[in-house]
């Protein structure tokens, strides 16, 4: 043991040597336009929670609106925008501006903070690390990828100064609404600027992912086949490619819809429309919502997949033990990315497709909870018998097991197309969509960040502070998102501006004001950790190689790894989750430690090293 | 706090059910909602004891055991024929209510329409048929305006007597009522809460709507799909009626009908001329 700490003492001092060695390259060069894939996850990073706090304002309007409708929004009310509200300085949304809020609450959410960090700032963060190389493939693609998401976002807020404010169809912009009836021809809008942002955003998406494809099967550590590679580069591997394929479906979807607004052709728009426009004709709105869920539906998992990677690296690193049915976790993990590709009109069964599309969907989207209850069930396994840490970043993974099992519950009552007749469209959705990706993948990215962070910025993260985020943020996200739920049975539409409007929601006033109190609350509990990455960045505890004692390979790399990474060479000569093996000293037998091992009844067992597997009764 | 345990208990929150087919599925709900505590119960109460019965002791290590094949295939096989038979049962539920072949027929038929930001409705009238309008003859469309939103023919006689109603309609009690959804211009969802009835309505397209309702009364129709600023206000009241007193109704809305078809002899003119500015 103590002779690893002198090692690592010494590398230590290898790679702050190494450090100054990169100093020839100008600063835009380190910090700005860096192909550096660590420098491209920061990247990822700050502008993820940047828009995090962007979309959480936009949830806090939606919030005081529903609990306090037709009163002025408190504090900065009498700021905001003449276009904003009533009359000017009254601080009452109008209902047209509150249509605008939660298009881009959802939008923004979406696109510009759970995705770029579930699959722009880990996929960056940890593949190379994770597998043991230098860098990505295509790195230059890779600074291409986040650098389009600064003048995404741009033109997504630009709206701000455009007549009628930004896009506010919803973020399934389904038309006719979202092909701006009435627009003049070639005249941009909140809609149209919304359209090309999403272009951006998914142009961003596919070069990350040809990337992580390219790296995942071609640099590889010598030594790591495909079944030596932690959970989380599967979680990504298969994102990667699920974007690959979805992602075009989306631009292309988004390009007719852009030229059905931008030079009005009709390809969702049909005939004989009372309105005033003039060139209708021909088009189908459901077209859209097709082709949109064929990449949406899909992105839901791009957005959960990775933090299913993610949670259980954590889960098996601070349960001191192997990942229960690592191979059937990678296999559910493909099949619900399979399975993701065949289930998109369940967002239909109400839209007007055949009914006959309804069974067929609603079979196909069943079938999911089954590679969704094996993933949990191997989670509750590899507890078991574990010796459990509760650092910040397993008390989110354990959050984010919890959060998904009621998600995926509730997932259930929508799969069932009778039942979601009555919940369509109200209230339950909005609850099972943020158990899913506030419960599910928000809490695995806070997971990520307190499990990484050491590797990320060479310093701890504040643990003290990490758990009073961890605290907050569970009970507000539950007092938030769980009597959404009774809203929803209770029929109460989701994207209404003002429910007093309806006799049988006359009686969800107390609990509406009650989730907008407890979401403030949850907005703010956001504060601490951003002040607690901050404070650690500056002060915080310098962080040793390998501060978890986990088996991966990124532990091998220096604290503070710089460009090139590793400062070693890296072979792998096992699994990623060899957690208590018998016969050994520590509790953790690292991939790039030499050493020869079998199996035997599903226990790892240390062989010495001109021991032949075959002559071994029981091996495999 | 009352208040505050009844969000526990999440059945007592439906409206009331008027609808023949509601209980059925307020029925599957129940089975989901107890078959998701019981999975709630057992995957929490799991965890619940592992996290207290393996937390950290210096003394232990985790124990070195990689899975199990046998288990594996269990908890994939359990929950796949429990998830199957959810699905099985609902299919049964949602053919009934949704399927095309399914739709009973009609006692009344009334045509639908959804427009920013409100309802309008169409009633065949005395005869109990429709005449030529957008929804039976497609080349009518060329007909729908503002004034005439489901482009009646004022030329074919069967569709004089047919009558509109905004944002109101009627219907008996104990009949099958199949409504023909549509729209004018954008998306709209037609949303019966108490009948459990939802269903969008596409513009160019009409969609089956249908329901019995068991219980006489006033209630809401709300619209479920965003549909712009004036979303939220997209309120409509329908009226459950006994049938003597639908019989009534109808018979004063034919009167009225006639009354105003007969003086308005150029109705029909200017409708061409607005539907030839529109074209």
């Amino acid at each position: 043991m103590s002779t690893t700490t002198i090692a690592e003492h010494a590398h230590v001092d290898h790679h702050a040597h190494d450090d100054h060695a990169h100093h020839h390259q100008p600063w835009y060069r380190q910090y700005l336009f860096s192909t550096d894939h660590k420098v491209i996850a920061k990247q990822f990073l700050l502008s993820s929670l940047i828009f995090l706090f962007v979309g959480g304002a936009f949830a806090l309007f939606i919030r005081w609106q529903l609990a306090y409708p037709g009163k002025p929004v408190p504090v900065i009310g009498a700021l905001m925008p003449d276009t904003w509200v009533d009359a000017p300085g009254s601080g009452i949304i109008t209902p047209e501006f509150y249509a605008q809020l939660l298009t881009m609450h959802g939008t923004v959410m979406i696109f510009f903070v759970i995705i770029p960090f579930a699959v722009g700032m880990f996929g960056n963060f940890c593949i190379p690390l994770m597998i043991g190389t230098d860098d990505m493939a295509l790195p230059r693609l890779n600074m291409w990828s986040f650098w389009l998401i600064p003048p995404a976002g741009l033109i997504m807020m630009s709206a701000f100064w455009v007549d009628g404010g930004y896009a506010a169809a919803g973020w399934t912009s389904y038309p006719p609404l979202s092909a701006s009836i009435g627009n003049p021809v070639m005249k941009l809008n909140g809609q149209t600027l919304w359209l090309i942002s999403l272009f951006l955003v998914g142009f961003s998406s596919i070069m990350g992912a040809v990337n992580y494809v390219t790296t995942v099967l071609n640099k590889r550590a010598k030594g790591m086949k495909l079944f030596d590679m932690p959970l989380t580069v599967w979680g990504l591997f298969i994102t990667a490619i699920i974007i690959t394929l979805g992602t075009p479906v989306l631009a292309a979807a988004l390009s007719m819809l852009f030229m059905d607004n931008f030079l009005h052709t009709n390809f969702f728009l049909p005939d004989h429309l009372i309105t005033s426009q003039k060139y209708f004709g021909g088009g189908q709105p459901v077209l859209w919502q097709h082709l949109f869920w064929f990449y949406s539906h899909p992105a839901v998992y791009i957005m959960i997949l990775p933090l299913m990677g993610i949670v259980s690296d954590v889960m098996a690193t601070f349960s001191r033990k192997p990942i229960y049915g690592y191979k059937a976790m990678v296999f559910a993990i493909a099949g619900i990315a399979f399975l993701g590709f065949v289930v998109w009109g369940h967002h239909m069964f109400q839209s007007g497709m055949n009914p006959l599309l309804g069974t067929t969907f609603m079979l196909s989207t069943i079938v999911i909870a089954v590679p969704s209850s094996i993933k949990v069930f191997n989670w509750l396994g590899t507890l078991w018998r574990g010796n459990i840490k509760f650092s910040s970043a397993m008390l989110n993974a354990l959050a984010f097991v919890s959060m998904f099992i009621i998600g995926g519950l509730s997932g259930v009552f929508m799969a069932s197309a009778p039942v979601d007749i009555y919940i369509h469209d109200t209230y339950f959705i909005v609850a099972h969509i943020h158990y899913v990706l506030f419960g599910g993948s928000l809490f695995g990215i806070f997971s990520g960040i307190y499990y990484w962070f050491p590797k990320m910025f060479g310093k701890m993260l504040s643990e003290t502070w990490g758990r009073r985020h961890f605290f907050w943020t569970f009970l507000f996200f539950n007092l938030t998102f769980f009597p959404m739920h009774v809203l929803g049975v209770g029929g109460h539409m989701r994207r209404i501006y003002d429910p007093n409007v309806y006799d049988f929601l006359k009686g969800m006033g107390g609990l509406n004001e009650f989730i907008t109190i407890a979401a403030i609350g949850l907005g703010f509990s956001q504060l601490i950790l951003v002040a607690n990455i901050i404070w650690s960045i500056k002060n915080g505890r310098k962080a040793s190689r390998n501060p978890w004692r986990a088996n991966t390979l990124e532990w091998a790399a220096p604290a503070h790894p710089g460009h090139g990474n590793f400062d070693r060479d890296i072979t792998v000569y096992r699994g990623p989750y060899e957690f208590g093996v018998e016969g050994r000293d520590t509790d953790y037998w690292p991939q790039w430690e030499p050493g020869k091992s079998i199996t035997v009844n599903h226990q790892t067992v240390v062989v010495a090293d001109d021991v032949d597997d075959t002559k071994v009764f029981g091996a495999h | 706090m009352g208040d505050i345990l009844s969000v526990f208990d999440m059945l007592s929150w439906f409206p009331e059910n008027i609808s023949t087919f509601g209980q059925e599925l307020d029925n599957l709900f129940a089975i989901i909602y107890y078959i998701s505590v019981a999975i709630f119960f057992l995957t929490f109460g799991l965890m619940g004891w592992f996290l207290v019965k393996y937390r950290f002791k210096p003394e232990r290590r985790g124990y070195n055991y990689h899975g199990n094949n046998i288990v594996e295939v269990t908890w994939t096989i359990l929950p796949t024929i429990l998830f199957a038979g959810i699905g099985v049962y609902s299919d049964g539920i949602w053919e009934m209510t949704k399927y095309s072949k399914r739709v009973p027929k009609p006692d009344v038929e009334i045509l639908v329409l959804g427009k920013t930001f409100g309802w309008v409705f169409l009633y065949p009238g005395a005869d109990g048929k429709f005449g030529r309008n957008a929804f039976n003859d497609r080349t009518a469309r060329a007909l729908m305006n503002p004034s005439n939103p489901f482009g009646k023919d004022p030329e074919d006689p069967a569709a004089s007597d047919d009558f509109m109603t905004e944002n109101q309609f009627r219907v008996p009690v104990n009949a099958n009522v199949v409504m023909r959804g549509s729209s004018q211009d954008v998306l709209h969802s037609f949303f019966l809460p108490h009948m459990r009835v939802k269903q969008d309505v596409v513009p160019g397209t009409w969609m089956n709507i249908w329901y019995n309702a068991f219980k006489t009364g006033t209630y809401e129709l709300a619209c479920a799909e965003l549909c712009g600023g004036g979303h939220y206000s997209m309120r409509a009241e329908y009226q459950v009626l006994s049938k003597a007193d639908y019989d009534k109704w109808l018979d004063g809305k034919v009167a009225e009908q006639a009354a105003a078809a007969a003086p308005v002899a150029e109705a029909p003119a200017s409708d061409t001329t607005a539907a030839a500015a529109t074209h």
